[in-house]
């Protein structure tokens, strides 16, 4: 009864341009200790094999460092693993497999599978049929051959294919790389494992996508897991679990902050997200100085509890009180300048966001100040 | 604010308390001489509000030499209708208590309660400084500090803002001016003055555009290398598909065949060459004969052609010789008659001479004998002009003196006619026989006498009457006349005349003699011009010359009478001459011919001679014979070459040798292309592959993505910066705009006022006040135009004033704004002279109507007229108080320029 522990996407090399340094490498990091768990998930579960349905890197030219830790990445499972050319690392002329080749870097028991053919496993009890990308995109169905193989009688039909499955992904309907939606039927497939979509998917009781191993989108679609895979017997319907192996979780919050008491709320649904996370915040809406002062001291705090935790704050306009302007000290022509800037801060152009930083810093000076005077009187008090 | 009652104790030189009472509003003037204890009054008051009482820098406050005393100072004011009481004890036993009214604060609470009164501060520790003093700092002037308005305006500026702010609804703000330094300050870190980046971000921009550049370089890379590995996917299939089948062959065999049907056909060619050069020389050998036969008919008929030549010749040659007699006697006809010619010529020259000469002769004896009358004319003039010029002296006169005597005889005959106007009229009718004497003249009858002086009248019998008569007149014609008479004689005697009438008929004489002179000269020059002698001369020369031609014309030959002209013979000889030259041309050119012709005739005879040989030479006939032989042999051969080469021609054509050659040519160019396309296909492949093997090494685009995402960093370091830095520079340029509107707001007011004391010293002056309320420039009418100084360019009298007139200024400003003002003057003033210190003093009253002030000076005489009882500091010292006496002042004082 193979077993199969089937992936997609790894996209080894890719960079986080949006974070700190300190974070992106972390998050690079990550990339590579995806491999390590799912080497370390086969090794456990006993799997005959790993599938890895395209994408495995990010780029094609990659440093000889980046590729030797992948392939390092997979020494913790000895059994085959079977590893696609996607859209990204497409079996070119010249491509990061010849390189890794080249560099001898690939170990013996990875099988590139960089030509469309046939490969069969008889002492595993599975033939494979690859659809790699020869070109970065194709418009053509590369699994369409997969109907007219054949295969050695009784041995599993494993399809592997990176691409759109059609009529399945609203969001890249005039997407390259198409799929036919009933391929599994048509070519006879035991199970047909899927790469390129970065959520979990399930087209059919055969045709799965699996999924990035380590999410790296703001998408909530089950990304951070693999699928281990048993068939009983050719024909038999596979079982399919799914074990998580992501190590971040990415989270998006918006909000939109209208009264006082918003800023109490949206603070109890940060606290309640999962530590360790990587949040992009993006604030709408209105908020006194007082309120956007315990903001900013809140987000310091949750930017310290989260790998990364990015706020976009530039729709939100600073409404000052009379009792900020009060407390703030900001009598006679300071005060006229606040509200001048309250103002000019309506709107969304460049002239807008100017003046709100201008207005937050005025805040801040002010507070300062106030602070500053209030410790000098204490101090001469003295 | 009032200050009512003030009083001292162990304070300095006060050791035993002194205390001021009743202090007005208005002006308390405070007089005594040096150390009195004016400053000392003043520094009390001053510590009195300064200073923190539990200050322990404030020893100088003590006593000399007594470190436990406890000054001490009580004030007492009115204000906003309370009484306050202030005292305050230093250093020995410290304590502050203010009572307002009814209430009571003590220790910092009533010091700050006062500090923000009258809007000042403390120190953070140790004395009291300039900057603390605020308001009063501005309004109590330190002696000889009263020019100096900068600045304790610019300390008193922010206070001054708050104060003033206040009556201007609120729109002063209490730290404005700290927050736009603070502004100014972090966008100094982003900006410079002029909006330039400065250092830090400047290196963030730059820093940006060059990771810019490195990653647009490094996608240009990637982007390369991704055409590169596209490039070695075409080739290789391009290998695969086409090279593979080694298409490059078929060419090739393709070409063989081609180039074995040509060299048949070559060889074709190559027999035909030799054919049509065989049918080219038999070609040529017939027209050779051909042109021997007919070389043989044409010498006959030249032989026939010079026989013709050679009798023409002769019968040119005889020709010629027959005209030769003619031409020789036409030359000798010609010789004779240009000697006759010449001949006549000669004859007609002799004729022209003697025929000039006979004309000479003539004309020179017609004029020998006009000469001769005329000399004979001339000689008698001369005696006769000469008979004239002897009578010219005695009828010579000069013509002025006659002039003169003329208007002398006038002037008698005028002076008769005014005597006989003038003179007395004697008319007499006498008896018959009786007479009487008149002067010495007897008269008798009747008549009348003219008495020009005085007569007597001699009446015979009777006596005598004297006659006088009237007038001076008489008397003084007389003597005219008298002098007249003498002139009249004088004249007649120099031109030696007897009377007038003689002297013009002289005169008359004189001229008539001058123009006969004149008249016989003309003559006399129209005969001899030269003179008589020359005339003389000249006759005697024409006859010597007359001598010669006759001589000469004696020598000449007879001529006969019908000698042609000397023209017409010259003509003739003319003529004869070119005849002859014409008959002698003639006959050489005949001469000439004559040679050509023989020579013409003796080659006409040779060639005849050589051609007729020629002619009759012997083999001639067999030569001609096999001549017409060969040439029908070669016609034949002729024919034969024609049918052989036409046949073969036709088969070349049908073969197509061109089509052939570019068969070959095209084919193996087509074999040949491909393989160097297969080879360099194959090249390119291993190059692609080794440059792209080199280019995956360096992980080209991992590299491009960490670069994406160095600048996608800096990108957001830079806006964020730039946002900043926008938003301090708009912070800047909103706080300074409300800063400068509330400035403009306060400005108008102070200048107000300034301009009210101004008037009273510069009638139309002006004194600008900037944006920190500081006076800054004094603008006064001067001439037509306007003098303008800035304050610190003035003379230091005039700053005085200037000085103290900005801080009456300020005082009426705060008093507008429901501000306590106290003025304190420690000797205000002494630089200013006399007339200007009345304009102050005219000032400083009009203030105290509205501002308590306090004056201190040691000068008592120049406040007299302040209207202010003088308080005398001595008496008040010795606790007695009254007012005091200017006179001792005075007596000191002179020019009050000093400090006291």
């Amino acid at each position: 009864m193979p077993r199969f522990l089937h992936t997609a996407d790894w996209q080894i090399g890719r960079q986080y341009s949006r974070f700190a340094e300190e974070d992106a490498s972390i998050l690079a990091d990550a990339r590579f200790t995806a491999i390590e768990t799912l080497a370390a998930l086969a090794t456990e579960q006993a799997v005959d094999a790993v599938l890895v349905a395209g994408d495995v890197f990010d780029a094609q030219n990659l440093s000889d460092r980046t590729i030797h830790r992948t392939f390092q990445a997979m020494a913790g499972f000895t059994g085959p693993w079977l590893l696609l050319p996607g859209n990204h690392d497409a079996a070119l002329a010249e491509s990061v497999w010849t390189h890794a080749q080249r560099l001898s870097a690939v170990p013996d028991n990875v099988d590139l599978l960089l030509t469309p053919e046939v490969r069969v496993y008889q002492d595993l009890g599975f033939a494979v049929l690859p659809a790699p990308l020869t070109q970065r995109q194709t418009y053509n169905d590369l699994t369409e051959w997969f109907d007219r193989a054949d295969t050695p009688e009784g041995l599993l039909r494993i399809g592997l294919a990176h691409g759109s499955v059609e009529g399945q992904l609203a969001e890249e309907i005039d997407s390259t790389n198409p799929i036919a939606a009933d391929r599994a039927a048509t070519a006879r497939l035991d199970y047909l494992a899927l790469g390129d979509w970065h959520g979990y998917k399930t087209i059919d009781a055969r045709t799965r996508y699996s999924g990035t191993p380590e999410q790296e989108r703001f998408k909530d679609n089950g990304a951070g897991q693999a699928l281990i895979v048993d068939i009983e017997r050719p024909g038999a319907e596979p079982q399919v679990q799914s074990h998580t192996t992501g190590q971040f979780q990415w989270i998006k919050h918006q909000d939109t902050l209208a009264v006082a008491s918003d800023i109490e709320r949206l603070m109890t649904e940060l606290d309640a997200l999962p530590p360790r996370s990587v949040v992009d915040l993006t604030l709408n809406g209105e908020v006194d100085l007082s309120g956007y002062q315990t903001l900013l001291h809140y987000l310091g705090g949750a930017e310290a509890r989260h790998r990364s935790f990015q706020s976009h704050l530039s729709g939100l306009n600073l409404i000052p009180t009379e009792e900020d302007i009060a407390a703030l000290h900001a009598d006679g022509y300071v005060g006229e300048v606040i509200g001048e800037l309250r103002e000019r801060q309506e709107g969304q152009g460049e002239e807008a966001d100017t003046a709100r930083t201008a207005l937050a810093i005025l805040a801040g000076m002010l507070r300062e100040n106030g602070t500053t005077s209030e410790s000098e009187q204490v101090e001469s008090a003295k | 604010m009032k200050l009512t009652r003030l009083r001292l104790d162990q304070l300095k030189q006060f050791r035993q308390p002194l205390e001021i009472r009743d202090l007005t509003d208005g002006i308390n003037l405070f007089v005594g001489p040096n150390e009195s204890g004016k400053s000392t009054l003043v520094r009390a008051i001053r510590a009195a509000f300064f200073e923190r009482y539990k200050s322990s820098s404030v020893d100088d406050l003590q006593p000399w030499g007594d470190t436990s005393a406890t000054p001490e100072i009580e004030l007492e004011f009115d204000w906003q209708g309370e009484h306050w009481t202030l005292n305050k004890r230093f250093l020995g036993k410290k304590r502050c208590d203010l009572k307002v009214g009814s209430q009571h604060f003590s220790g910092e609470e009533a010091e700050e309660k006062l500090a923000e009164m009258l809007g000042y501060q403390f120190p953070g520790r140790g004395a009291s400084k300039a900057e603390h003093w605020g308001i009063p700092g501005l309004l109590w002037v330190e002696q000889g500090a009263v020019q100096d308005i900068q600045g304790p305006v610019s300390h008193a500026g922010e206070h001054l803002q708050s104060a003033l702010g206040q009556s201007l609804g609120e729109v002063a703000s209490s730290g404005g001016d700290e927050l736009i330094a603070r502004v100014e300050k972090e966008r100094a870190e982003l900006l410079t003055t002029t909006g330039k980046e400065t250092k830090d971000y400047k290196k963030v921009l730059e820093d940006y555009r060059h990771s810019r550049e490195r990653l647009d370089a490094l996608n240009q890379s990637v982007e390369q290398y991704r055409q590169q590995v596209d490039q070695l996917g075409v080739l290789i299939e391009q290998k695969q598909t086409i090279d593979a089948a080694r298409p490059w062959e078929e060419q090739r065999r393709k070409a063989d065949t081609a180039k074995t049907q040509l060299n048949e056909v070559q060889r074709w060619q190559s027999e035909q060459r030799q054919d049509q050069q065989a049918l080219d020389n038999c070609r040529q050998s017939q027209a050779v004969y051909r042109q021997q036969l007919k070389d043989f008919e044409n010498q006959q008929h030249q032989l026939t052609q010079r026989a013709e030549d050679k009798a023409k010749a002769e019968a040119q040659l005889q020709e010629c010789r027959d005209r030769r007699p003619q031409l020789e006697k036409r030359r000798a006809d010609a010789e004779k008659a240009y000697e006759q010619a010449r001949s006549r010529r000669e004859q007609a020259r002799h004729q022209a001479e003697r025929t000039r000469l006979q004309q000479q002769i003539d004309e020179l004896a017609d004029r020998q004998s006009q000469q001769a009358d005329a000399l004979k004319q001339a000689t008698e003039l001369q005696v006769a002009l000469k008979k004239l010029h002897a009578q010219q002296p005695d009828k010579d006169i000069d013509p002025a003196a006659l002039a003169q005597l003329k208007r002398t005889e006038q002037a008698l005959s005028e002076l008769v006619i005014r005597q006989k106007a003038l003179a007395t009229r004697l008319n007499y009718e006498l008896e018959p026989e009786q007479s009487i004497t008149v002067g010495d003249e007897a008269v008798t009858g009747e008549g009348e006498t003219l008495l020009v002086e005085a007569t007597e009248l001699h009446i015979p019998g009777i006596g005598r009457l004297r006659i006088q008569p009237g007038g001076t007149d008489v008397a003084d014609l007389l003597r005219q006349q008298e002098a007249l008479q003498s002139e009249q004689a004088n004249l007649q005697r120099r031109l030696d005349i007897e009377s007038f009438e003689e002297g013009e008929q002289r005169a008359a004489d004189s001229q008539r003699l001058a123009q006969a002179i004149k008249h016989e000269q003309a003559r006399l020059d129209i005969l001899a011009p030269k003179g008589v002698d020359a005339l003389r001369t000249t006759a005697e020369q024409d006859g010597a010359r007359l001598e010669t031609l006759r001589a000469q014309w004696a020598q000449l030959p007879e001529v006969q009478a019908d000698v042609t002209s000397e023209e017409n013979a010259e003509a003739d000889l003319e003529a004869a001459r070119a005849e002859l030259k014409r008959a002698e041309d003639a006959l050489n050119q005949h001469q000439q011919q004559q040679g050509l012709a023989e020579q013409a005739s003796a080659n006409a005879h040779a060639e005849w001679d050589k051609l007729n040989a020629e002619l009759q030479a012997p083999d001639r006939k067999a030569r001609e014979e096999q001549a017409n032989k060969e040439l029908t042999e070669l016609k034949a051969r002729e024919h034969q070459l024609t049918t052989a080469i036409d046949a073969r021609q036709k088969q070349i054509d049908a073969a197509q040798p061109e089509v052939l050659e570019q068969d070959i040519e095209r084919f193996t160019k087509s074999a040949n292309a491909m393989e160097t396309q297969a080879r360099e296909r194959a090249q390119n492949i291993r190059d692609l592959q080794v440059r792209l093997e080199e280019q995956g090494a360096q992980g080209l685009e991992e590299k491009r993505d960490e670069e994406a995402q160095i600048n996608q960093r800096l990108a957001q370091r830079r806006d964020e910066l730039t946002r900043r830095a926008q938003a301090l520079d708009l912070l800047l340029k909103l706080l300074k705009d409300k800063r400068q509107a509330l400035t403009r707001q306060l400005q108008a007011p102070l200048q107000k006022h300034l301009n009210h004391y101004l008037k009273l010293l510069f009638p139309q002056a002006h004194l600008s006040v900037d944006e920190n309320l500081m006076p800054t420039t004094l603008t006064r009418p001067q001439g037509t135009g306007e003098e303008q100084g800035d304050l610190p360019s003035l003379s230091y009298g005039a700053r005085e004033q200037m000085g103290l007139i900005s801080r009456l200024a300020y005082a009426d400003l705060l008093r507008e704004a429901g501000k306590p003002t106290l003025i304190i003057l420690d000797d205000a003033l002494v630089h200013s002279d006399s007339q200007r210190l009345d304009q102050m003093k005219r000032i400083l009253f009009d203030a105290a109507r509205r501002h308590q002030v306090l004056l201190f000076s040691c000068h008592p005489e120049n406040w007299r007229d302040l209207g202010a009882t003088p308080k005398d500091l001595q008496a008040l010292k010795v606790g007695y108080s009254a007012p005091a006496s200017g006179d001792r002042g005075a007596e000191r004082g002179g020019a009050a320029s000093s400090n006291c």
